[in-house]
């Protein structure tokens, strides 16, 4: 059986800078990886060029065994991969529902003007991440940090993912928005979502993982378990320090 | 936002309201409702481009003219009927509103605005250089064939062909895909990680608002009778279509309605007062007041008025 994700020989050069080295790791089905590294290792650049949104300059990136660095962001979001973004980005003027109907809607015009948007599809996904019914009628400007990674969840859920990439899922919330955040992600994971997870808080993401790869300056330095990755020397001298 | 009773029943009211103005005021009101009518269909076309995914155009003359040059030129020089001239000048501002895209897939903001305000100086250019036993050269053409006679008659066509384009371009943007152009305008990478191209949308939006642009600009020149390049591809004209959408709120179809309204009606009144180019200081001045106290425009100065007197009643 293919993987669910299989990247290949991924190089990403910028200039003389090499964001992503010869970088290649699988992810099965229903798997939870975790990408550690510390600030400026690239993660960010690995997910924006599974998305399409960086085109690699070598190296292949395959969904359910089909190659898809040829297509667009949309293409392969329709594919069956999404993101979320380490700055939440909402539409501003858009209540949560609206927001969640833009990750609803099909990639077809005539669709998009003849038939209604589903209003229970995008109540059921607002309650999934934990918004309240009164929250569906609210702008972003309303919401808390934890309520903006909620929306940016329902909406990148509502494009029917396979697999998602959350970026710093974490960043800037409090203890409670994390465990609930955490309770969503472990409740997807049972229904066999597939997952590649960024995070700079290893304690909240310890638990949300099969496996671990560490990378630095683009390149891996260490796969395993979370404890094996953790415990591996080169991954304490870079990303802790040392310690 | 869905649709609601009293939507269709506001439009049904200002449909009735507008059509039985010609009953209680003078033909001199009636002509300038023509303008303003025009003016809200230029301005509408504007907002469902720039209003709605924030691509700033500042070539809408150049759409405009594209309209009205084809159906002039056609009617006067060859003799071609309105019946077909419209229409083939409506598809040719489409086939101008893709030109207008090319540059979009690539560039947004003010680089964006400059790009289409070139095209705008290139046509005004290109119709005094280019042929000009077809285009009148610097001096335009007049004896255009009109379509209608008498100032009631002229306000009717208007009305109907504005109003028809704005209940139009009210349900279409009702529909999911004003959601997803709106959406543009805030967050066009978050629309492409939606999964929706955007390209294609954009496109959509571009063709829409040249259709529209097309069709005031045919129905315009039939209108005046005349067309003359300097006042068409003039910058205070493009400034006033722009200004009349923002004045009135954008991404709304009504705010680009009564801005156009607002603003014809208050330089019409402020003429005998001072009848030179002053009274733009005067128009530049509200509009800017306004835009500062209220970015939405006047449509959400309404909109809170409302809210505020349900809150009253309800407290």
């Amino acid at each position: 059986m293919s993987a669910a994700l299989q990247v290949s020989g991924l190089v990403k050069r910028f200039g003389g800078l090499v964001a992503t080295n010869d970088l290649s790791f699988s992810l099965n089905e229903g798997e939870s990886l975790g990408l550690i590294g510390p600030n400026g290792a690239g993660k960010t650049t690995v997910f924006s060029q599974i998305m399409g949104e960086l085109r690699q300059n070598s190296g292949t990136i395959e969904l359910f065994g089909k190659e898809i660095s040829a297509l667009s962001t949309p293409q392969r979001i329709r594919a069956g991969v999404s993101r979320t973004y380490q700055i939440p980005r909402p539409f501003g003027d858009m209540s949560v529902a609206e927001n969640i109907r833009v990750g609803l809607m099909p990639d077809d015009i005539r669709r998009m003007i003849f038939s209604p948007p589903d209003t229970e599809r995008e109540r059921e996904l607002a309650l999934s991440v934990g918004f309240s019914e009164e929250d569906l009628d609210r702008t972003p400007t309303e919401l808390a940090m934890g309520d903006l990674r909620k929306l940016e969840m329902a909406r990148t859920m509502a494009t029917a993912p396979k697999v998602m990439l959350l970026d710093e899922v974490f960043a800037g919330l409090t203890t409670g928005e994390i465990a609930q955040i955490s309770d969503l992600i472990q409740s997807m994971r049972k229904d066999g979502m597939t997952f590649l997870i960024v995070s700079h808080d290893l304690p909240a993401l310890e638990p949300l993982i099969d496996r671990a790869i560490a990378i630095e300056r683009g390149t891996m330095i260490a796969e395993g378990s979370f404890s094996d990755v953790m415990n591996d020397k080169a991954v304490q001298a870079s990303y802790l320090g040392g310690a | 936002m869905g649709l609601r009773w009293f939507h269709f029943a506001l439009w049904g009211g200002l449909i009735a309201g507008m059509f039985l103005l010609p009953q209680v005021v003078s033909n001199g009101t009636l002509r300038t409702m023509i303008f303003a009518n025009y003016l809200a269909i230029f301005a509408i076309s504007w907002d469902v481009l720039s209003g709605r995914t924030g691509y700033v155009s500042f070539g809408h003359p150049f759409l405009i003219g594209i309209g009205a040059y084809t159906t002039a030129i056609l009617t006067k020089r060859f003799d071609i009927p309105v019946e077909i001239s419209i229409p083939v000048a409506v598809v040719f501002t489409m086939i101008a509103g893709l030109l207008v895209l090319l540059p979009a897939l690539r560039i947004r903001g003010s680089y964006f605005a400059l790009v289409t305000l070139a095209f705008m100086e290139l046509l005004y250019q290109l119709v005094q250089v280019i042929r000009p036993d077809l285009t009148g050269g610097t001096r335009g053409m007049s004896g255009i064939q009109t379509l209608t006679r008498g100032a009631a008659n002229g306000y009717y066509l208007s009305t109907a062909l504005m109003l028809a384009i704005a209940v139009s371009m009210w349900l279409l943007m009702k529909t999911r895909l004003g959601t997803a152009l709106s959406a543009i305008g805030m967050n066009e990478e978050s629309v492409r990680g939606s999964g929706l191209s955007t390209t294609r949308l954009k496109a959509f939006a571009f063709l829409t608002s040249a259709m529209i642009a097309g069709l005031g600009g045919a129905f315009y020149v039939h209108y005046l009778g005349s067309l003359a390049p300097r006042a068409l591809f003039d910058i205070n004209f493009l400034f006033t279509i722009i200004v009349a959408a923002l004045l009135g709120g954008t991404s709304t179809i009504i705010g680009p309605m009564i801005g156009a309204f607002f603003m014809t009606f208050l330089l019409e009144y402020l003429r005998p007062v001072l009848p030179g180019a002053e009274r733009y200081f005067v128009y530049g001045a509200i509009a800017l007041l306004l835009y500062m106290y209220q970015p939405k425009g006047i449509v959400e100065l309404v909109k809170r008025g409302f809210k505020n007197l349900s809150k009253g009643r309800t407290a």
